[in-house]
Formats: structure tokens, C-alpha cells, sequence
């Protein structure tokens, strides 16, 4: 029973994370915030670092809603990750940030969102960043 | 001989397109290997060994010296940014350089890492070219036996002082020794340890063994062991100093230096080694101690300056002895014997265009990298966003290619593979790798020199030790290798 | 450490029967002495590491800048990578460079954990393109162009 978010810091993610947020609050569940990398790379700049997670966590804090933090580096997709949280939390909802991709993009980059909204067991709200 | 009439020729040649081309890709190159961690100019070079069958010599080497001090260059750039060394040599600047960057001081840190890195990398440059034709005229007055006493004292240097165990040490050079005789004896053309099969009857093509072990070994030990992160660069604009600054790191510069150009030129001294002791020293010395943990300027210079300075030591054995004592050395060396060119104190008298041409590249190098490294640091830390799987898989892709171009052979890829796991075997039990290496290479050539020794005294074994050099140098070696029964013979020292 | 031990073992049995083989003739030292030189001291390193290993010693992993030792070795990576790589050894002469080399790079790149199928094809093919041709035109070196002979 909660909902869950699939959180980067970039403007899709930080929008995603704004609706998910409401949702949370409006439903009265527990907001579960799901922020994963690969580790591939020796960088990712899409992982929440000590200082992000901070800030992260004192917003979550002053807006009300009781929140989880799920961070892993196992080497999994971001899609995947998700989805298994999404299973071990039993999220009602899933809110991701989702980004216009061309035809091209689209194939040699694979869809986190795609696989999401496919595969997953709940509802899945797609939310894009404003502007 | 005049030495700067020859650098001054050396310039001449360095300085042609062509020349200056191959210079920047080898700095580029070695910017860039030495920005990953994971990968090194010892390996880069290997992996570049096959394509000197299609370059001229001088172009090659002075790629192969681009890309050696690039490497010293980068490594700081990911230590500094990211808190994880890119080079092995970088590790100390990490301690210091990282708490400036995070302290928003990332700027600084990497103009005097820069800049520290040309002052060294010149000054070091500017003494291999005083030292070397000295230590060339000393060795070309030794006899065989004397040279031969030297060789067995570098491989044993590396061998017994290096690494955490002097028996593993010495079976990697055994491995190494029993590599190198593969093939036909050069003296009575009998074949050794070639097991009847003819592909092996050349001996093994030093070219597929460098890039076995420090290639492919290293990849697939990177892959056992595959690490995940996820850090962030922290952002940084052009690199700058203010003058506060400059005046607090031009004396780390020269003491670094100091430190690191004999550290350079002694077998197993490596480039570890000088810079922590430029840290310790700076602490030292500081009127900022307390600094020191936080971010202190002095603990970035010092250090980036002696890795630089080694790197230019490590040249001096290697081109007026053919010594290697380290690792890229010893893989530049094996690319001189791919080019039917002995190296030894002859080179200079050999091959004085090749050599001046380089040495003078190294000048010009530094100063490119200097240009590289200053504005565009932020720029080359990007290239840690690149997924590891595709540098491993391209470092694995890149062997075969090479080692299938040597011979166009599928066998020198099996070849290729056997020794690559047994890169990986070493490096999993512990056995360093460079006595191997030093191994091979040297190996067939102190044979050569003992075999020339009994010949010149007629089979009387105290012909070995009829040359004063190398008497001393027995000496010497006795020494080393009593070492550790003398020290437990001395009485424990209690510790405080 | 067994396995190490038995390696050098292995290595010196090796070396000690060849060299029964060849015989030395007018120079005094002979393609012999230093085989067995080295042999006696690849015999001796394992026997002092037998002891060594039985009195509790053993070696230290080499840790690297980009190793992670906390976790034991990973042969699901390191098997695939061996695989893709003996793969390439029978088929770059059969079906050329330009398909090995692309089965090679993107079992690789399969093996060390990257998922993106498509893209990492096109990387593998175009590599092995821009390789073959690069060194034909910039080394001279033909590399096998194996089943696409004409295409090529």
C-alpha cells in the first residue's frame, strides 16, 4: 500500500516526484522514492549523492508525507529496479518522469518507461516535465 | 659528444608534422588512460605494440612517451574530482586534492596538479638529458661480465624489494625467465620448451606476452571484480591559481621533483613511493599544518610534482642501460627489441636521431599537456561516464586486434588467451606482474651476456667477477638477498 | 594457492624434460645451463610456496584502481568473457574479422552486464568496421574478411 516514484535529479524526475508527492498525500500512503544506478559508469550523475538525499529527504519531511528512500547499485536497470520495488512495497501507484525521445532515440536507447508502464501490476502515472 | 647540439637535432626531428601529430595523439591518448581508472599507460602501450610493425620507430616512441606522461597527468584529474586515484601514482594527490575540490577549491587544485606536473616533467626532462650520457659513458665502458652483474642486480631489485612477498616475486620471475626461453636457443639454434609445435618455434612474440598480461590479464581480473559506482564530478570551471597560491606551491614543486627523479631511475622504485614521501614532507614543512586532511595546496603539488619527475627518471636506466624499473618502461623496451634495436648503452651511439628525437619530444609533450590538461580538465572528466563494460570489452577487442595483426595467426590468440588467464591467475595469488615482465625481456638478454662471459674467459667461471663493476655489484646483490636474515638476526626494537 | 602451486609445478616438469632433449657443443655453457637454472628456480619458488601455504600465508589479491575485492570473483562475468573471446579465436579466420570481431565486442560488453541490445550491436559492428578498414587503409594490414570476401 503505497505509492512509489521512480526519482533522478533532473526535471522529469523532480516532476514526477511533485505529482507522486500529491499523490501520496491524497491517498495517505507512504511515499516510496526509488533512486537507482547501474554503476557502469565510474560517474552517474543520476544517482542521489549524501547532500541530495538530504535535501531530498528534509522536502519530503516539511511536505508531511511519511517517504522511504530505495537506493541500490546492483548493476540493474533502472526499469527493474521499479518494478521490484514496486513488488516488495506493494505500490498501488507508480509515478514516472518520462522524456520525448525521437524514433531513433527510442531504439538505440531502450524505454525505462515503455518496459514500465508494460510490465507493471498497477496503475502507472507518466508525467512530463513542465514547459 | 655534445649533448645540446644533439637535443637541438633532436628538436629538429620531434618538431615535424608528423612527429608533432603522433605526439599529440600519444599525450591525448595518455590523458585519457590515465583519466580512467582501471586502465594505464603500461597497458596502453602494450595494446600498441602491434601497430609499430607499421610506424616508424622515432613515431612510435614518441607516442609511446606521450602517452606515458599523459598518464601522469590524468591520473590526477580523477583523483582530485572524484576521490579515486586514476593512476596508481595518484593516490596521494587524492588525499588532499579531493577535500580542496570539495571545499569549492577544485580549481586550484587542478592548476597546480598542471602545473606542478610541466615544472617536474621539464626539470626531470632537462636532468635525463644531463645524466644519461653520463651513465652512457660509465656503461659502455663495462665488459660482459660487469653488464651481466647488473642485470641480475635490476631483476633481483625488482623481484626481492618490490610487492609483499619476495617468493612470490621471484616465481613471477621465474615465469617471466621461463617465457623467454621459449623458442630457439640463440647460440646452437636447438629449440627449448617449444613443445614440437612450429608456430612456437620463434619463441613468444614479446608483442602477444605484454599484451597477455597486462591486457588481457587485467581486464579479466577488472571483470571478475567488476566494481559499481555511482559518484558525481564535482563541477568545476578553468582551472586557475591565485598568486597566495602560486607562492605556496612552487617549493613542493622542486622538492617533488627531488624526490621523485631518483625514486625514478632506481629499479623498484617506482612512483609510489616518491610521493608519499613528498606528502609527509610538505606536512612537515608546512606553516599550515593543521591544513593538511582539509585541503592543503602544498599536499597536491608536492606529490604531482614527484610522479612527474619519476616518470622522466624512470628514463634514464631505460635508455642508457635498458633497464627497465617499471612496468611502461619495461613495455617500451619490448617495443625497441620488435624494432631489431638494442636497447643498452649502444642506443645513444646506435640510434642518436631515435633518441634525441624523443627525448626533445618529451619537451614538447609536457608543454602540450600542460595546454591539454589546464582548460579542458573539467572536459576529460567526463570520460568517467563512459559505462565500464565498454572500456573492458574494447580493452579485449583492442588485444585481439593487435596480437591477430602481428602474425595474422588465430594461434597467437590462443596464445593470447592462455597467457592472458594466466595474467589473471597472478594477479588473483598475488605474483606481481612486473617481475615477469622484466623477466622475459631481460632474460634472453643476461644469457647472452653470461654465455659471452665464459666464452671470453674460456669456460673459467671466475670470469664473472673479473671486472671490478662487477664485484662491487655482487656485493651488492649478496647484500639484498642476505637482507632479511640479517635483519632477524638484529634484536627486535621494542615499539613505542 | 593449490592451483598456483600445481601451475608451477607443472611448469617445471615441463622444462626438465625438454631439456633432456638438446645437447651442448664447443660453448662451454650450452643451451642447457640456463633452462636449468630456471627450472631449479621455479622448483625451488614451489616448494617454498608449499611451505608457505601450509605455515598460513598466502597472497594478497592484487586490488587495482577499478577493483572491488569485497565480493569473491565473478565467473559469470569472467566465464562469458572467455567464451566470447575462444569464440573469436575459431571464427575470425572462418567468418572474418568484421563478424567475429562483432561477436566478440558485444559478447564482451553482454558479458560485463550491458543490456542494450541494439545499441550495443551497432557498436560492435561499427568497431569492427571502422577497424578493418582502418587498418587496411592506414597499416596495410588485411585483416580476414572471411565469409564477406567480395562484400568487402
Amino acid at each position: 500500500m503505497s505509492v512509489l516514484v521512480g526519482y533522478v535529479p533532473t526535471p522529469e524526475g523532480e516532476a514526477a516526484l511533485a505529482h507522486a508527492i500529491g499523490e501520496a498525500r491524497f491517498r495517505t500512503m507512504r511515499l516510496v522514492v526509488v533512486n537507482s544506478s547501474r554503476g557502469d559508469a565510474y560517474v552517474d550523475p543520476r544517482y542521489a549523492l549524501a547532500d541530495e538525499v538530504e535535501a531530498l529527504t528534509r522536502r519530503l519531511d516539511a511536505e508531511g508525507v511519511s517517504h522511504l528512500l530505495v537506493q541500490s547499485i546492483r548493476g540493474r536497470d533502472a526499469a527493474e529496479e521499479i518494478l521490484d520495488a514496486a513488488a516488495q512495497h506493494r505500490a498501488d501507484l507508480i509515478v514516472i518522469g518520462v522524456r520525448r525521445r525521437s524514433p531513433v532515440g527510442k531504439l538505440i536507447l531502450g524505454s525505462t518507461a515503455q518496459r514500465i508502464l508494460l510490465e507493471a501490476r498497477c496503475p502507472v502515472l507518466a508525467v512530463k516535465a513542465p514547459g | 659528444m655534445d649533448v645540446w647540439a644533439s637535443l637541438l637535432d633532436g628538436f629538429a626531428t620531434a618538431a615535424t608534422p608528423v612527429n608533432l601529430l603522433y605526439a599529440l595523439i600519444g599525450v591525448l591518448l595518455g590523458t585519457a588512460v590515465g583519466v580512467l581508472p582501471g586502465l594505464g599507460p603500461a597497458m596502453t602501450v602494450a595494446l600498441l605494440l602491434p601497430v609499430t610493425y607499421a610506424l616508424e620507430p622515432t613515431s612510435a616512441f614518441i607516442m609511446f612517451a606521450g602517452i606515458y606522461y599523459g598518464g601522469m597527468y590524468g591520473g590526477s584529474t580523477t583523483s582530485i574530482l572524484l576521490n579515486t586515484p586514476g593512476e596508481s601514482s595518484s593516490v596521494v594527490t587524492a588525499i588532499e586534492g579531493n577535500k580542496m575540490a570539495k571545499s569549492g577549491r577544485a580549481a586550484q587544485a587542478l592548476a597546480t596538479a598542471a602545473i606542478g606536473s610541466f615544472i617536474a616533467g621539464t626539470i626531470g626532462t632537462v636532468l635525463l638529458v644531463v645524466c644519461a650520457p653520463i651513465v652512457v659513458d660509465f656503461a659502455v665502458s663495462l665488459g660482459s661480465p660487469s653488464y651481466l652483474a647488473i642485470m641480475v642486480l635490476a631483476l633481483l631489485a625488482v623481484t626481492a624489494v618490490l610487492g609483499s612477498s619476495r617468493l612470490r616475486g621471484f616465481s613471477a620471475l621465474g615465469l617471466g625467465l621461463a617465457l623467454g626461453l621459449v623458442g630457439l636457443d640463440p647460440v646452437t639454434g636447438q629449440s627449448r620448451l617449444t613443445f614440437d609445435i612450429p608456430l612456437l618455434a620463434d619463441g613468444l612474440d614479446v608483442v602477444v606476452v605484454a599484451v597477455a598480461i597486462f591486457a588481457v590479464g587485467e581486464a579479466l581480473w577488472v571483470a571478475a571484480h567488476l566494481r559499481r559506482t555511482a559518484a558525481h564530478i564535482i563541477p568545476v570551471g578553468q582551472p586557475w591559481m591565485a598568486k597566495e597560491d602560486w607562492k605556496r606551491s612552487w617549493k613542493p614543486w622542486l622538492r617533488g621533483t627531488a624526490y621523485g627523479f631518483p625514486f625514478g631511475a632506481l629499479p623498484a622504485g617506482g612512483a609510489e613511493i616518491p610521493t608519499f614521501l613528498s606528502y609527509v614532507t610538505e606536512k612537515r614543512l608546512s606553516k599550515h599544518p593543521e591544513e593538511f586532511g582539509h585541503g592543503a595546496i602544498e599536499g597536491v603539488a608536492g606529490p604531482e610534482a614527484a610522479n612527474n619527475a619519476s616518470a622522466a627518471g624512470t628514463l634514464v636506466p631505460m635508455l642508457s642501460l635498458g633497464l627497465p624499473t617499471n612496468a611502461t618502461a619495461a613495455v617500451m623496451l619490448a617495443a625497441f627489441t620488435q624494432y631489431g634495436i638494442q636497447p643498452g648503452p649502444l642506443l645513444f651511439d646506435r640510434e642518436p636521431e631515435l633518441v634525441w628525437a624523443l627525448i626533445a619530444s618529451l619537451f614538447i609533450g609536457n608543454a602540450l599537456l600542460l595546454l591539454i590538461n589546464l582548460p579542458l580538465a573539467p572536459a576529460w572528466a567526463r570520460l568517467l561516464q563512459i559505462p565500464r563494460p565498454y572500456l573492458y570489452a574494447g580493452i579485449l577487442f583492442f588485444a585481439t586486434l593487435g596480437a591477430y595483426s602481428v602474425n595474422l595467426q588465430a594461434f597467437d590468440l590462443a596464445v593470447l588467451l592462455i597467457l592472458g588467464l594466466l595474467g589473471f591467475g597472478m594477479r588473483r595469488y598475488g605474483l606481481p606482474v612486473l617481475p615477469l615482465i622484466i623477466g622475459l625481456i631481460l632474460g634472453p638478454r643476461a644469457e647472452e651476456q653470461l654465455r659471452k662471459s665464459l666464452q671470453l674467459s674460456s669456460g673459467d667461471v671466475s670470469g664473472l667477477w673479473s671486472e671490478p663493476v662487477a664485484i662491487i655489484v655482487y656485493i651488492i646483490i649478496a647484500v639484498i638477498l642476505a637482507w632479511p636474515l640479517l635483519q632477524r638476526m638484529l634484536p627486535r626494537q621494542e615499539k613505542p | 594457492m593449490a592451483l598456483l602451486l600445481g601451475a608451477v609445478g607443472a611448469m617445471i616438469l615441463w622444462d626438465a624434460s625438454q631439456l633432456d632433449a638438446p645437447y651442448s657443443q664447443s660453448d662451454p655453457v650450452g643451451p642447457k645451463t640456463v633452462p636449468y637454472v630456471v627450472a631449479a628456480l621455479v622448483l625451488a619458488c614451489a616448494a617454498w610456496m608449499v611451505v608457505d601455504v601450509l605455515r598460513g600465508g598466502h597472497g594478497d589479491a592484487e586490488s587495482g584502481e577499478d577493483v572491488d575485492l569485497t565480493h569473491p570473483t565473478e565467473w559469470r562475468v569472467v566465464v562469458p568473457l572467455i567464451a566470447a573471446f575462444v569464440a573469436n579465436i575459431f571464427l575470425i579466420d572462418l567468418l572474418g574479422w568484421v563478424i567475429s570481431g562483432t561477436i566478440l565486442f558485444w559478447g564482451s560488453v553482454w558479458a560485463l552486464g550491458s543490456r542494450h541490445y541494439v545499441r550495443d550491436f551497432v557498436i560492435s559492428l561499427v568497431l569492427s568496421l571502422l577497424t578493418f578498414y582502418g587498418f587496411y587503409a592506414g597499416l596495410g594490414i588485411f585483416l580476414p574478411a572471411g565469409v564477406l570476401e567480395g562484400v568487402l
